[in-house]
């Protein structure tokens, strides 16, 4: 033995010699600090899927994008960047994901916020999430895709159906007591119920519990039940187009063409207090509270707007506006607009054209400010001076803009007021001012008009006003021009944009004025509960006023077709006061102001017409007018064909009753016939039947009709 | 032709009643007097003193004799007509709120209200020729409280042939009681809330009711049927079937203590014509500043008298085209050609 073993030991102990030791390492190995979690670690996929060659630039590209959000966990001792960009060998190129580790879990969520969906070349749109979210979704069950069963095709009702009436009746719904009807009227007979949720309540239940609401184009009847959420009813039988889960919900809004629904439940506590549905599939889009962030919560909540076309969603915030994209309820170009100290903002009512006004801040006057969305380009601003307040009013077909501004003077004592007038279809958007020294009360645009009728009064508070009417296009004179033959002819030019007074009523009574949507007529009415209720039906063009009353009417509503219209008395749903019970109910007037009908209820909440679309131009509305000898004619056969069917069907149910209720008279009066002779003899034998009983004398009277002298000659 | 104002009263009217004949109006309100009025010129006649509270009802007995009259001071008086002479005082226990003659006039029922610790009463006195009236009631029937409440009836008819006696209640129910032993026979809700008249059509062959529940209602006399229901906006007061035409006439208006607080336009203060058959409204008579209280229409059928809480009677003519009024619809077997003017107008 050429070594004991003793000597192996002694051999393999002197190497092994510190190798136990107790002694601190020299030099210190630099771990990296503990991590208990990887909440500071995201998962990058849809990443680009390169070969080996490339590895090392997308590394690099992915590195310079990850560090924009935070600075990595980097560590140079064990060569580590912060990024691991798996690599297959087989395949022979990367996995199209990588993982990043950065310093703090902020970061992290930071990164997952921003990166998500970057567009990081043409095809590649990145998709981030937290690691730890990602190995959660990785214990996700993997089952294999079977395509979805197509559900069965189930046609829905046609929302349209009613505008196919025959005799072109329109509706109104009234909400009265318990009850919910819907009323067909055609302006000539007492209006006829269409249905009066019949079938709800013989299932026992309400189809309204709460206010209701017709879609703006007349397709769906929203009606509220606060325990539930909203149901929309369509199509003929008035069946179930929809129920939307929306608690205590307060209000509707619909979005102009319908496809969107917007419930709100007025509650500040609810974070989800505003909901966004879509009409059609029924899907919650989004949810909003009711104020936005850093919104002053003392004044009311500041409304979400529809834009006309049913793309945008706005809100006013603080100092901006938030404009909301569909059908995606993302924040356009995800940033709000920027609008320092906005207090109001209107949609133009037919292109997607924002109008705001902001008051003065130091040095920077007042302003209105158009604004075009998406482009968010500024149209036209106006500066204001010593302004206190502005009023906006579009024209309905977004021509013009009036902003009605009040002022103070420079002691800040007295206000008055001037119009600033927006001609939207005009090159440059030209403003004119119109000077009134007058308080203005109300102004209201002509529907698919130019003209404008507003009330004003030296005296905001005195009960005589004055009704002024503007035009802001301007029929010249007729010219002379030669015509075919060498005759002169006298041509109108077309109107040329220039604002000019109409006419202006003097002294009136009314606190309100109601343009007819078919235009010309106007309705000057004194509503509220100390109004003494008067009606003014005025025809603009021929000059022509008719005076009527109705009593503590609170609401002036035109059917869509100008025809008629309907004067309110009706109470709030909530707060129960019951001061107009002998009051409440509603009259429909002709637009002339013949009194049509007339209903009274003791409860009364709501009298709603049924909108519909305008479905005629401006062009073909004109055909019609000059063709309208030949309608009258047809219009007039039908109408006096169905009046007649109507009166023989009246009269055919009147005689059955007549004839029911005689045949109880006649029962009752052989009962006493019979028994005659009980009578006489309660009377004594005393039977004012027999003659005998009765001395008759014949008697001449004489009467002088008139007299008259004659000189006979 | 503009209608004679009577202005004998001072206080509310609270009646008014045309005699079998129609040639004499009688009129009570709440001062103390009944007066009796020619029905052709508006003249007085006389007046009936001796009452010392208001007077709620009277009668007048089928050939003109006898009134009777039923008061607030606890009494129900017998008045000869043509003297103005009291024959007798009945004595009750509480405001006497209805009074009916029986056909044959031998006997009357009266309704008196709860007072202290009575309970409302129907009494049924007679009335012989002889004069010998005695202080004892023939029959007395006591009307409990329903639970706790007092029961307060408004108005008190016989049916044909004192068959029963028909009480109306401020409950809105129609009570049926037997004349002879005083017993329930039947009992009708007729409506919500307080009826304030019940009447008959001359033969007994309908009634109708007037209610604060801003409707009136015609029923059947003998299966005690509604038949009819006429709306309004306002509470009615009392209601009257005319005997000449298929027509109702209405008369109420905003309840009096709520008056002050709206203007008398919208107090609808007028006397409502509706058609019998078809409930449908057709006219109206302005001229009150106060709810109507009372009507009747003259059975010759040429005027009707209206007595409202203004304190004053207006006894309006019919016109020419109001008399000259035919059914709207026609008879069935018109002509179609009939129809077809009509309803080209």
């Amino acid at each position: 033995m050429t070594m004991s073993e003793a000597d192996k030991l002694a051999e393999e102990a002197e190497e092994l010699d510190g190798y136990f030791s107790d002694a601190p390492l020299d030099p210190k190995p630099n771990y990296p600090p503990l991590h208990e979690t990887f909440e500071d670690s995201v998962v990058i996929t849809n990443l680009p899927k390169v070969p080996e060659a490339k590895v090392e630039k997308l590394t690099k590209v992915v590195l310079k994008l990850v560090r924009r959000i935070g600075s990595l966990a980097e560590n140079a001792d064990i060569d580590f960047s912060g990024l691991h960009m798996p690599y297959d060998k087989e395949k022979g190129s990367t996995l199209g994901f990588c993982l990043v580790e950065y310093e703090t879990p902020e970061e992290a969520k930071n990164a997952v916020e921003v990166l998500e969906g970057y567009k990081f070349d043409k095809n590649h749109e990145l998709s981030v999430c937290l690691y730890t979210r990602a190995l959660k979704l990785r214990r996700l069950k993997t089952e294999e895709y079977q395509e979805a069963q197509m559900p069965e095709f189930v046609e829905k009702p046609n929302a349209m159906e009613w505008l196919e009436d025959p005799n072109q009746r329109d509706q109104f719904i009234l909400r009265h007591g318990r009850e919910t009807v819907v009323h067909w009227f055609d302006a000539r007979n007492d209006p006829v119920i269409d249905y009066d949720g019949a079938r709800e309540k013989d299932a026992g239940v309400a189809w309204c519990e709460y206010y209701c609401h017709w879609s703006p184009k007349g397709s769906y009847l929203a009606t509220l039940v606060p325990s539930k959420g909203v149901i929309l009813w369509s199509g003929k039988n008035y069946d179930k187009a929809g129920r939307f889960v929306a608690p205590d919900v307060k209000l509707v809004l619909f979005s102009p063409h319908e496809t969107y629904l917007l419930t709100n439940n007025e509650r500040r506590e609810d974070p989800a207090a505003i909901k966004i549905y879509n009409v059609a599939t029924g899907l919650l889009l989004r949810t909003f509270p009711l104020y936005p962030d850093n919104f002053p919560q003392d004044g009311p909540p500041p409304p979400f707007l529809w834009s006309h076309d049913d793309k945008y969603l706005a809100r006013m915030g603080n100092g901006l506006i938030s404009i909301f994209e569909t059908p995606t309820m993302r924040l356009l170009d995800k940033k709000s607009l920027l609008a320092p100290d906005i207090h109001e903002f209107h949609w133009s009512p037919k292109a997607n054209v924002l109008a705001y006004w902001a008051p003065e801040r130091g040095n920077s006057p007042a302003h209105v400010d158009l604004i075009e969305v998406p482009s968010r380009k500024k149209l036209r601003q106006k500066n204001l001076f010593n302004v206190a307040k502005c009023n906006m009013v579009w024209q309905n077909e977004g021509e013009y803009l009036a902003v009605k501004v009040t002022r103070h003077t420079k002691s800040k004592k007295t206000l008055y007021n001037n119009i600033e007038l927006f001609r939207l279809n005009e090159s440059g958007i030209p403003v004119e001012m119109l000077d009134i020294k007058d308080a203005v009360m109300a102004l209201a645009f002509e529907p698919r008009g130019s003209r404008f009728a507003m009330i004003h009064a030296e005296n905001p508070s005195s009960t005589k006003v004055d009704v002024s009417f503007y035009d802001m296009m301007k029929q010249g004179d007729p010219i002379s021009v030669k015509g075919k033959k060498g005759n002169k002819e006298k041509r109108l030019p077309a109107k040329h944009p220039e604002l000019h007074k109409v006419t202006v009523l003097e002294g009136r009574q009314c606190t309100g004025i109601f343009w007819s949507p078919a235009g010309s007529n106007i309705i000057l009415a004194s509503l509220g509960d100390t109004a003494s209720g008067t009606l003014e039906f005025y025809n603009v063009d021929e000059g022509t006023i008719v005076m009527k009353e109705h009593y503590r009417a609170n609401q002036v509503a035109w059917d869509p077709a100008g025809r008629t219209l309907a004067t309110v008395v009706s109470q709030p749903l909530e707060g129960g006061h019951f001061k107009f019970a002998m009051d409440n109910g509603y009259i429909l007037w002709s637009f002339q102001g013949k009194q049509l009908y007339q209903q009274s209820f003791e409860a009364f909440y709501q009298f709603v017409w049924r909108p519909r679309e305008t479905l005629l131009s401006k062009t073909q509305v004109e055909e019609v007018q000059k063709n309208l000898k030949k309608y009258e004619k047809q219009f007039d056969k039908a109408d006096k064909e169905r009046q007649r069917a109507l009166y023989l069907e009246e009269t055919k149910g009147k005689r059955m009753e007549r004839a029911k209720y005689r045949e109880v008279l006649a029962r009752n009066k052989a009962i006493l016939k019979r028994r005659r002779t009980e009578y006489v003899a309660l009377l004594d034998g005393y039977d004012s039947d027999d003659d005998a009983n009765f001395d008759i004398r014949d008697v001449l009277v004489e009467t002088v009709l008139s007299t008259k002298e004659e000189l006979v000659m | 032709m503009r209608p004679y104002l009577l202005q004998g009263h001072e206080r509310p009217i609270t009646v008014v009643q045309f005699n079998y004949d129609g040639d004499l109006l009688f009129t009570a309100s709440k001062d103390l007097v009944p007066s009796m009025w020619r029905s052709e010129d508006g003249q007085r006649i006389g007046t009936f003193n001796g009452h010392k509270g208001a007077i709620w009802d009277l009668d007048c007995n089928r050939f003109s004799t006898r009134l009777l009259t039923a008061s607030a001071d606890a009494t129900c008086k017998l008045w000869v007509l043509e003297t103005g002479e009291c024959l007798h005082t009945f004595v009750h226990r509480g405001p006497v709120r209805g009074v009916s003659w029986a056909d044959g006039a031998k006997m009357f029922a009266t309704i008196s209200d709860p007072f202290v610790e009575h309970n409302a009463k129907i009494m049924i006195f007679d009335c012989p020729e002889d004069g010998n009236y005695s202080e004892a009631p023939r029959l007395e029937i006591d009307i409990p409280k329903v639970g706790n409440k007092r029961v307060n009836p408004t108005n008190i008819q016989w049916t044909a042939f004192n068959e029963a006696l028909l009480v109306s209640f401020d409950s809105g129910v129609i009570k049926l009681y037997d004349p002879t032993n005083g017993e329930l026979i039947d009992e009708i809700v007729a409506h919500e809330k307080k009826i304030n008249r019940l009447r008959f059509n001359r033969d007994k062959t309908l009634f109708i009711t007037s209610s604060a529940d801003f409707t009136s209602r015609l029923y059947d006399a003998v299966d005690l049927k509604q038949l009819k229901e006429y709306k309004t906006d306002r509470p009615v007061n009392d209601a009257v079937i005319s005997e000449h035409k298929d027509h109702i006439l209405l008369g109420g208006g905003q309840e009096a203590m709520s008056v002050t607080t709206t203007s008398g336009k919208v107090g609808k203060f007028e006397t409502r014509f509706f058609h019998l058959v078809y409930e449908e409204e057709f006219g109206c008579v302005k001229g009150h500043f106060g709810p109507i209280n009372a009507l009747d229409i003259n059975p010759n059928g040429r005027n009707y008298a209206s007595g409202a809480e203004d304190g004053y009677v207006r006894l309006h003519f019919f016109d020419k085209s109001y008399l000259d009024m035919k059914d709207p619809v026609p008879e069935a077997d018109e002509t179609d050609g009939e129809e077809e003017k009509t309803a080209a107008e």
